[in-house]
């Protein structure tokens, strides 16, 4: 109401301060039209607001997360490498699962270099890394050398959008997991583009809806489709076809060169 | 709303408006370091796993 007023007494004091000749004005209708004038521009910057914190939610989402995340999974993926160099070799099947396991390379997605960590839980995934799924199903990590399903979860979009290219994964296309002393190399057999967010069947330890129905080591890429949004889920099946031991320059396999 | 704030702020036109670009900041930073970091997982963009739920 003090607003109401001021502006109108603004507005009536330059209006005077011009046309002193016409004299007093018509004093009552300025301010009834000011009122309803100024609610009518109370609700336009309202809206204007809104659509600019909308606006700045987007650039948040897709932009400020990413940043946030590479930095952060830049940092932890730094750690583990340096762990990897200052430990001791250890035995085949040993499990290091606190920062990190492992780097996931899938060189169709362009995207370089995917830090793996343990856990599917938001707090894992907005790091900018790929997540092993430990519930609903666990995943069977590679380096124990049982069959199983390696099944991850990563973001499509912001928060690192470590798997937002997913779409340009084609069957036969190398998926190469890197670990302290081994190259996991895994070739892609079938895609699922859309699925319901319900299906845990894709995670299992032989997932028959890929086609397959023997035991193996598999591994199982999943994110959310169509990009922006999370209504289905996209996902990407590969087989272990060999493994490479990591020499002291840590060579990587052909399939990354 | 903002002619009303405009109108409140001290000093001559450079200084409301130097007032104004940080106080946009200010908003911006709040917005980005507390309310969209707090809305976003009660939003239906980004869940990537499946799950029973």
């Amino acid at each position: 109401m003090a607003a109401t007023t001021d502006d109108t007494a603004g507005h009536t004091d330059g209006g005077d301060g011009r046309g002193d000749a016409s004299g007093p004005g018509p004093e009552p209708a300025p301010r009834r039209r000011g009122r309803l004038a100024f609610a009518v521009s109370v609700f336009g910057e309202l809206l204007i607001t809104t659509g600019l914190v909308l606006g700045l939610f987007v650039v948040y989402s897709l932009w400020w997360t990413n940043v946030l995340a590479d930095r952060k999974a830049d940092r932890q993926g730094d750690k583990v490498r340096d762990d990897w160099a200052h430990s001791a070799p250890r035995g085949p099947g040993a499990l290091d699962t606190g920062e990190g396991i492992g780097f996931l390379h899938v060189p169709s997605m362009k995207n370089g270099v995917v830090l793996v960590r343990k856990g599917t839980s938001t707090g894992v995934l907005d790091d900018g890394v790929a997540g092993y799924y430990q519930d609903p199903v666990k995943a069977a990590l590679p380096m124990t050398g049982k069959d199983g399903n390696f099944a991850l979860a990563a973001h499509r979009d912001g928060h690192g959008a470590k798997f937002h290219n997913i779409d340009k994964v084609h069957q036969g296309d190398p998926v190469v997991f890197e670990t302290r002393d081994t190259w996991y190399v895994y070739k892609v057999y079938a895609i699922l583009p859309e699925t319901s967010k319900y299906d845990v069947g894709v995670l299992s330890a032989v997932p028959r809806e890929s086609g397959v129905r023997k035991p193996g080591h598999y591994i199982t890429l999943t994110t959310c489709t169509p990009v922006y949004t999370s209504r289905f889920r996209y996902v990407v099946w590969g087989e272990l076809v060999r493994t490479v031991k990591v020499d002291a320059s840590r060579t990587p396999p052909r399939e990354l060169r | 709303m903002y002619g009303w704030i405009w109108r409140h702020l001290p000093g001559n036109a450079w200084v409301r408006a130097l007032i104004s670009l940080v106080l946009a900041l200010a908003v911006v930073y709040v917005l980005f370091q507390y309310v969209f970091p707090w809305a976003e997982p009660l939003l239906p963009f980004n869940d990537v796993t499946v799950d029973h739920q």
